[in-house]
């Protein structure tokens, strides 16, 4: 029955309102040191320990400068099939994947990353270079010491399917560019050596870890062709049961990083995905990247590592191939040169 | 002579070391040819061995790309295997029984006839999600005598704190008004949600920031009155805005008896032009009696604001809820009007007697019910205090003070009891006394308390 008069009402809402000021500057202060942030990383195959060691790195170096702590999720597959997932909706807060050609691919069709992206970072946005190396077994049974070995008759060799695989496009475009520059660029000759090679493939997996798997662990094959730091890796696991074989020539592989523009908006992590990529050309990050058997671009950590990386006779793609745009439109899409070599060894 | 023999004894031997040594090398050969037949034997099947791994692989794969149908307590599910596009079943049946007590041997008949069994409601809900950040909710209502649509809406999330909302949906202002249909303490909510709009139709900014510890809701909507639903169109000119703003500072956070801690305010401003459907259609008991309303004529006709704080604590079996609501309106009685300011809150306390942890969004039993296995879910007791006062100064012009009572307070005590997430029963005694302008001979409304006993039994999923 009682009714409130206007200042009755005011002090009620004076008294409710401080209240209510009070409770929202404990809860502020209640959540705002235990601030966590997630970042998905959607990687490649081969790069689980790489980014295994830079997560950790990273994640200390931001709780140092800003008290945060960052969690790095990480996803992988091969290259291909995890731009797919991307486009798909995997929410990545940042790609590093195998091929620019990948990450051109997210940009075009979904719009997520921004076309420019290469030019966000240094050294087109790829902080690391590999190549492309042959694992053999112990004593080289096979007598493999470059590209031509792997056409003779009886030779097994192992790599993954260019159609799935990032990895796999590289050792695909290294034979052609081997073939090409040992026969005049010759296309004919370079599309029937490397015919030839897939003719000796016994099994093509998905990526390279899967590759590595079934020449390693499950025995398969004579030579299995491969990233520098994946053969380099499986050395290290069991150098009493392989070598490495260095091309004549080979490819400088360079795998490329991007943030995911729209996802970090979305998330509201645009500053740390900035902050992690960027990470990989700091002298920590580059000098991790070297002890995961990655070339580091910064010089001092190069010639640090200079005995791990031997020299070797590289072209690049954009030399041969006039970039990924066209090496893809030509060799791996529907119907290209690398389906026509399929259908021909069938 | 000698001699002679001397060397057919060397050619014989010389032979025989030959032939042996043929023989050695044919034997070396054929082992040579064995040990590679072996090893392309050996290779061929680690091929095959890796070729089956790695079709294990790729329908493992596969199986991951297949959409997904799930039957359970949520009820029926079927998702994309992206779950991009997610279609839902759940269901609510509610069927009650109210009892109320001295309503034949005394003088007033106005509340004989109401025992009963009803069904409260009985809702199909349809809900899900298309293209990953649209979300959809459909739920008519066959209980009562009409079937209606309750809820009917559209919302895109670009993210958890930040959604876009259209359609028909509640409005964010009252506590228990918001809180889901079959987890509410009691059979009917307390009084202060007579003071709170029901649904309407408008659109809503709303969003959850720091993992749920703040949310908030801002929304323009057509305007209904208190206690009141839209009924599907309103063609008067003005908007109604409402927003809500909650807290829970301790979720997520080591600290675990602040975790479930949430506290808020809600509120709405409008301005109506002369409209009864502006005005609330009477406020209910308990048991859904109407012990005021406003006489004929009377009008929304001016601005119409609504402020409500609002809190809960839970922790553990333990559960606290709390609101208080003012609703201010202006009226008009052909030349008579006024600003009319009516109050409720509520205080409601819940205990799960066999331990479960209590929340806002129900209770879950430990072990669901099975005699078979000794398991006999979950058992709570609850209690309410609320209060709804109307302004004095809607008698005698605006409302009748010999129909309508002026203030209402109820208390109640009941125990609930889940047999499973799916299913409860529960029960629980009303008891609503009310003061009014009048003696209360001549005032029919408040001349005696209204005593009930509820029951239901539902089938939630």
């Amino acid at each position: 029955m009682r009714q409130f008069t206007n200042f009755q009402l005011q002090q009620r809402m004076k008294i409710f309102l401080k209240t209510f000021v009070v409770l929202l500057a404990m809860s502020v202060a209640a959540y705002a040191p235990a601030k966590e942030i997630k970042l998905l990383n959607v990687s490649y195959d081969p790069t689980r320990e790489l980014y295994q060691d830079i997560n950790t790195a990273f994640a200390k170096q931001w709780k140092d400068k800003t008290g945060d702590t960052v969690i790095v999720q990480q996803s992988h597959s091969g290259s291909g099939k995890q731009a797919r997932a991307v486009i798909d909706g995997l929410e990545a807060d940042v790609v590093t994947l195998a091929l620019a050609y990948d990450i051109d691919a997210i940009a075009d069709k979904s719009g997520l990353i921004a076309k420019d992206w290469q030019k966000r970072l240094p050294n087109n946005s790829t902080p690391y270079t590999s190549t492309i190396v042959f694992l053999v077994r112990k004593g080289n049974p096979k007598g493999i010491k470059d590209w031509d070995d792997l056409i003779k008759p009886g030779v097994a060799v192992v790599t993954p399917n260019p159609k799935s695989s990032g990895g796999a496009r590289w050792n695909y475009l290294a034979a052609w560019g081997y073939a090409l520059k040992k026969n005049n660029n010759s296309e004919a000759k370079a599309k029937d050596f490397v015919t030839k090679l897939f003719r000796n493939v016994p099994v093509l997996d998905t990526g390279a870890r899967g590759a590595t798997t079934t020449f390693v662990q499950r025995g398969i094959g004579d030579v299995l062709i491969a990233w520098e730091n994946e053969a380099l890796l499986s050395l290290k696991d069991s150098p009493d049961k392989f070598e490495i074989v260095s091309p004549s020539i080979s490819i400088l592989a360079e795998p490329p990083v991007a943030w995911v523009d729209k996802v970090v908006k979305r998330h509201g992590t645009a500053e740390v995905a900035k902050a992690y990529l960027e990470f990989l050309y700091t002298p920590e990050g580059q000098e991790i990247a070297a002890k995961n058997f990655y070339r580091p671009r910064l010089q001092e950590v190069a010639q640090k590592y200079a005995s791990q990386f031997p020299k070797l006779n590289l072209f690049t793609i954009d030399e041969l191939f006039g970039g990924w745009q066209a090496a893809q439109k030509k060799h791996f899409d529907n119907d290209g040169i690398f389906d026509q070599i399929q259908l021909d060894n069938r | 002579m000698k001699r002679k023999y001397t060397l057919v004894g060397i050619l014989i031997a010389g032979g025989l070391v030959g032939v042996q040594q043929v023989r050695a090398d044919a034997t070396t050969d054929a082992i040579n040819d064995l040990k590679q037949q072996i090893q392309a034997l050996d290779q061929k099947v680690r091929v095959l061995e890796r070729e089956k791994e790695l079709d294990t692989e790729a329908a493992d794969a596969k199986a991951k790309d297949t959409p997904k149908i799930v039957v359970g307590e949520k009820g029926l599910s079927v998702s994309s295997a992206d779950t991009n596009f997610v279609f839902q079943l759940h269901g609510l049946v509610q069927v009650d029984n109210r009892t109320f007590f001295g309503d034949r041997d005394n003088h007033d008949k106005s509340i004989q006839g109401n025992d009963g069994f009803l069904l409260r409601r009985a809702r199909p809900i349809f809900s899900g999600t298309l293209y990953k950040d649209f979300d959809f909710m459909f739920v008519p209502d066959f209980g009562g005598s009409s079937v209606q649509i309750f809820d009917a809406y559209l919302n895109y999330r670009y993210a958890p704190w930040l959604q876009v909302r259209a359609g028909k949906f509640k409005v964010p202002v009252g506590l228990e008004q918001l809180q889901s249909d079959p987890v509410t303490y009691f059979n009917e909510r307390a009084l202060p949600t007579g003071l709170t709009p029901n649904r309407d139709i408008g659109f809503q900014l709303w969003g959850e920031v720091a993992n749920g510890r703040l949310s908030y809701a801002a929304g323009i909507f057509n305007g209904v009155g208190d206690g009141r639903s839209t009924a599907n169109a309103d063609f008067e000119d003005h908007r109604e805005f409402a927003g809500r703003i909650f807290l829970q500072p301790f979720r997520g956070t080591k600290v675990t008896a602040l975790q479930n801690l949430g506290f808020g305010v809600g509120g709405s401003w409008g301005n109506v032009s002369s409209n009864a459907t502006g005005l609330s259609s009477g406020f209910l008991t308990d048991g859904q009696e109407t012990f005021f309303t406003y006489t004929n004529g009377v009008v929304a006709a001016g601005q119409h604001w609504r402020v409500s704080p609002q809190g809960y604590y839970y922790w553990g079996p333990f559960g606290l809820l709390g609101e208080y609501v003012i609703s201010d309106q202006e009226v008009k009685k052909g030349a008579a009007s006024a600003d009319l300011q009516n109050t409720a809150w509520q205080i409601a306390a819940g205990w799960v007697l066999t331990g479960e942890d209590a929340s806002y969004t129900g209770v879950t039993p430990r072990h669901p019910f099975n005699p078979r296995a000794n398991q006999w879910g979950a058992l709570q007791l609850v209690a309410r205090y609320a209060d709804l006062d109307v302004d004095d100064n809607a008698f005698p012009i605006f409302a009748n003070p010999a129909a309508s009572a002026s203030e209402a307070k109820a208390w109640a005590v009941g125990l609930n009891w889940y047999l499973n997430k799916n299913i409860r029963v529960n029960t629980s005694f009303s008891r609503t006394t009310f003061e009014g302008k009048l003696n209360p001979t001549v005032a029919t409304v408040a001349r005696q308390p209204e005593e009930v006993v509820f029951t239901r039994v539902q089938l939630s999923f």
